[in-house]
């Protein structure tokens, strides 16, 4: 009884259950993505202490930047 | 170029997705009044439709993974098996999702206990939801990747079942609108169309994260191992 009156009293139009679904959906596509980004983060942090642990400054990891910074003098010093 | 083409899955499918949507929400016509009880509801289905198709994908992938794991001892298959569960589970949940609203608005409950084709799906979401949550609280394993391959490959009959439910024992979720054998359908056109664009742009976008996810698992796997290098584990 109470629940067929709390039925009736929460009754919704057809498009307010577009909205729902669709919001629903886009949120499980929205997390599912997430998840990928957490992934990818946790990956970077774990890269990063390994680096460590062998000695590589995170700064430098890119050597053909650090080289190029080397052979070219800054603009400042010119 | 080549690494690229996972995110280049993602992105058009992405795209595909919203067109659907738009098109589904805006340029698809309505259905008659008379054969639903709530027409506007019945728009849902652009997005249902397609990513039930795509969870049934992410399953047949889970399958082939969990086979080549278990028989193969294949690295790759480990991969498919991860790849493919969390598709499964994120498509699983949409279908499921969308399902339960549809229902609640257009025969007043949102499931029906008795319909052979909702429960069956609803295991294979299920499954796939203890396969994520098991593989994150498990420590990696041999004995690990057997026993959730073998439920990847076990849980596999469900998804037959599901597809000849409506066939066998319609008893409320409507049967197929294209390809139901019979040569009728109940699909207009326009509708077919948008349905189409959903599905295909639902099959890239979980290609894209398949292969994406299979990345970072592999990377994942480099990384454990140069740690255990590092350790001194091996």
């Amino acid at each position: 009884m109470l629940k067929n009156h709390l039925m009736e009293e929460i009754k919704m139009e057809g498009t307010n259950y577009l909205t729902v679904a669709y919001l629903g959906m886009i949120t499980a596509l929205a997390i599912w993505t997430w998840t990928v980004v957490v992934r990818s983060r946790s990956i970077e942090t774990r890269l990063e202490a390994v680096e460590l642990s062998i000695g590589i400054d995170v700064a430098q990891a890119d050597d053909i930047a650090t080289q190029s910074n080397v052979d070219t003098p800054d603009e400042a010093t010119l | 170029m080549r690494r690229q083409i996972p995110e280049m899955f993602l992105g058009v499918g992405f795209v595909g997705i919203m067109t659907t949507l738009f098109l589904g929400l805006n340029w698809a016509p309505s259905v008659s009044i008379d054969a639903f009880e709530s027409p506007a509801a019945q728009r849902i289905f652009y997005w249902h439709v397609p990513s039930a198709w795509a969870a049934f994908i992410a399953f047949g992938v889970l399958f082939t993974g969990s086979a080549l794991w278990f028989f193969k001892r294949s690295p790759f298959g480990w991969r498919l098996h991860v790849a493919g569960t969390e598709a499964g589970l994120a498509c699983g949940l949409m279908t499921v999702w969308s399902g339960c609203v549809w229902g609640a608005a257009e025969w007043g409950t949102p499931w029906d206990w008795t319909d052979v084709r909702l429960n069956t799906f609803g295991l294979l979401t299920l499954l796939a939801l203890f396969l994520v949550l098991g593989r994150q609280s498990q420590p990696d394993g041999v004995e690990t990747r057997d026993t959730f391959s073998s439920f990847g490959l076990y849980g596999f009959v469900l998804v037959p079942l599901t597809y000849i439910a409506t066939r066998i024992w319609q008893i409320r979720h409507p049967g197929p609108v294209i390809g139901a054998g019979d040569g009728g359908g109940s699909l207009q056109s326009s509708m077919a169309l948008v349905l189409l664009i959903g599905a295909l742009s639902f099959t890239l976008f979980i290609i894209g994260h398949m292969m994406i996810s299979m990345r970072i698992t592999h990377l994942e796997q480099r990384l454990e191992h140069a740690q255990k290098s590092l350790d001194g584990g091996n």
